[in-house]
């Protein structure tokens, strides 16, 4: 127990959601991890997918057991159930590394713990494991494992050393924008460059990218909070609004608008 | 330190992830590109994992950060993507991983046969000793359907059932051997379960059979495909129960690391053992209830079963001098890839143009 909860707090990142992955290039990124929400969109969409492909088989072979002894369809049927039933993910994820159409369409992808590909024996691993996530019914012993685990693996996944991870494909924000336009008597108050750190400049871009969707009155009231502790902190500044006070300060700070 | 805003950065590297990200949406491997594409394609990579380092370094905003990540990630996937699949691989498998991997662990694979025919048999002499046993186990009728499926020796059927059946064989006794490995990760439990109840009915099928006194029929049916169907079935509960004990005797790692280390052997196990049942499938189908004669039928199965028994001894062993030098290789292999290892396959499947 008390092993566990150490290496459980060696390993803790930023944010629960997130893994950080080292490359061969020494460079780390970071990966949102897959929570049990998304990768349930992806399944249902994988089931409707492989439940259309039941029906249009289906109805094909039906009609042509119209004319031959239906024994072959019956087969054929079965045949299919097997495939679509342990080879459909089988298929996918070790063609499409990692995805299948439901993943795709969540924009999730399956990868080793350190981010590398997954190979054919671990998607093996993760794709059986299923029938035991799946006990005693749909998915209950996956989804409760998932629920405990710090980075959503269901057992499948920590067989097979697996993660699910969400691709971001953000498109590059615009640049945050000031409204109205700092003016330079405004900008004149604060110093030049004000002293702050990367999680400064992180929790003010947080707060003035979200100031148009506030409620004014809650948007004063959080800037209250904060605004008075990087006042004193850049010795004593003044300021009518805090909430302006803190895009000035921002705007100051990334050289923006100069 | 700070040479650039944020804005005259992405103004300048505009271009370059722009176009990075043209060659990540068309969505290819690598070696499918234009040639030009590939030689662009890592210095493209590098430069992005260089500004995203920078970008976090100088404290750039999350977007832009988040932004980078995405982008460095989905091009590190296309760099060292999985290498592609090749046919050796499978023809690997079957001449020498499965074996190799069976010998590795020869004490689940004799733990899961055990587990199955000790149940089997027990079942099999009380039933012939007392049939009224057959009744505590199944039902009357299910007994009653059993008996006269196999009342009238097999004189072959014809094709579309034995095709029909191939499919059922397949759907049914594969999906049970998968059920039966999976669920051994349940602390060995599940595995437990299924080889002890599938021993119990079979062996109580077939002493309800013999002692109606069609015997002959049903073992002439049963002995060639049994012979693969049922050794894989304990193959692949013996696989379930290891995988239950490495959650148990963790040899000093981790739970989940202790799993892990079996991950490659259980994989391998699994995948022969899902042959040896397409194997069995296509018997019980085409040969099994086929017009045949018995002796046959009986010599096959015996073939099958010395040639089972040379495989699992002596296929895939190398010889026996190398195999003393590689010792410690082998050992390194079976934990799984390191990132070390996957990292040289992959760049040597992704970069080839």
């Amino acid at each position: 127990m008390k092993r566990h909860h150490r290496e459980r707090s060696s390993e803790r990142q930023p944010l629960d959601t997130v893994a950080e992955i080292e490359t061969p290039e020494h460079i780390r990124f970071r990966y949102q991890l897959a929570g049990p929400g998304r990768r349930m969109m992806a399944y249902v969409i994988d089931l409707i997918i492989r439940a259309i492909i039941v029906i249009v088989i289906g109805l094909i072979l039906s009609l042509t057991s119209l004319f031959i002894y239906d024994g072959f369809s019956t087969g054929a049927v079965l045949l299919l159930l097997f495939a679509l039933e342990w080879g459909y993910y089988l298929l996918f994820e070790s063609l499409w590394s990692g995805r299948t159409p439901g993943k795709r369409a969540m924009g999730l992808r399956v990868v080793k713990d350190g981010g590398y590909p997954t190979g054919f024996l671990d998607i093996v691993l993760r794709n059986l494991l299923r029938a035991a996530d799946f006990v005693p019914a749909f998915y209950a012993i996956g989804l409760t494992v998932m629920g405990l685990d710090p980075r959503f693996r269901r057992l499948g996944d920590m067989v097979a050393g697996t993660v699910v991870i969400v691709e971001d494909r953000t498109r590059l924000g615009h640049g945050l924008v000031v409204s109205p336009p700092p003016t330079a008597a405004e900008l004149d108050g604060l110093p030049a460059r004000p002293d702050l750190g990367a999680d400064d400049l992180e929790a003010l871009d947080l707060f003035l990218r979200r100031v148009g969707t506030l409620n004014p009155a809650r948007e004063h009231e959080l800037a209250e909070i904060v605004a008075p502790v990087y006042a004193r902190r850049l010795g004593g500044l003044r300021y009518d609004h805090p909430a302006r006070f803190l895009a000035l300060l921002y705007t100051r700070a990334t050289k923006r608008g100069a | 330190m700070r040479s650039w805003t944020q804005d005259e950065f992405i103004a300048r590297r505009k271009g370059e992830w722009s176009a990075l990200d043209l060659i990540l949406t068309a969505g290819k491997p690598l070696h499918r590109l234009p040639p030009a594409d590939i030689s662009n394609f890592s210095s493209l990579y590098r430069a992005v994992c260089g500004d995203l380092v920078h970008a976090r370094d100088v404290g750039y905003t999350g977007d832009l950060v988040t932004y980078l990540d995405g982008l460095a990630g989905r091009a590190h996937n296309l760099l060292y993507a999985a290498p592609p699949y090749r046919l050796r691989a499978a023809w690997d498998l079957v001449v020498r991983d499965f074996p190799q991997a069976i010998r590795r662990n020869l004490r689940f694979f004799g733990l899961g046969l055990g587990l199955f025919y000790v149940p089997m048999i027990v079942c099999l002499l009380a039933t012939l000793a007392n049939p009224e046993f057959a009744t505590y186990i199944l039902s009357n009728e299910t007994l009653r359907g059993m008996a006269d499926m196999y009342s009238e020796g097999h004189s072959g059927r014809d094709a579309g059932t034995d095709a029909g059946m191939a499919g059922f064989y397949v759907y049914n006794n594969v999906g049970i051997a998968f059920r039966c490995f999976a669920t051994g990760i349940l602390f060995g439990l599940g595995s437990l379960f299924f080889l002890i109840y599938n021993g119990i009915t079979i062996g109580t099928v077939l002493g309800h059979v013999i002692a109606a006194g069609y015997g002959h029929n049903i073992l002439t049916f049963v002995c060639t495909h049994g012979t693969f169907e049922l050794t894989a079935i304990g193959i692949a509960g013996g696989a379930g129960l290891q995988m239950g004990y490495a959650l148990v005797d963790t040899g000093g790692r981790t739970r989940l690391g202790s799993l892990r280390a079996q991950g490659r052997d259980l994989a391998i196990i699994i995948l022969g053992a899902a042959i040896m049942l397409f194997i069995a499938a296509g018997l019980e189908a085409f040969w099994s209830p086929s017009s045949i004669p018995p002796p046959v039928k009986w010599a096959a199965a015996g073939v099958f079963a010395v040639l089972l028994t040379l495989y699992f001894a002596l296929a895939g062993r190398e010889p026996r001098v190398k195999r003393r030098v590689y010792a410690g290789t082998a050992g390194v292999e079976t934990t799984t890839s390191s990132p070390n290892t996957s990292l040289t396959s992959g760049r040597l499947a992704g970069v080839r143009p």
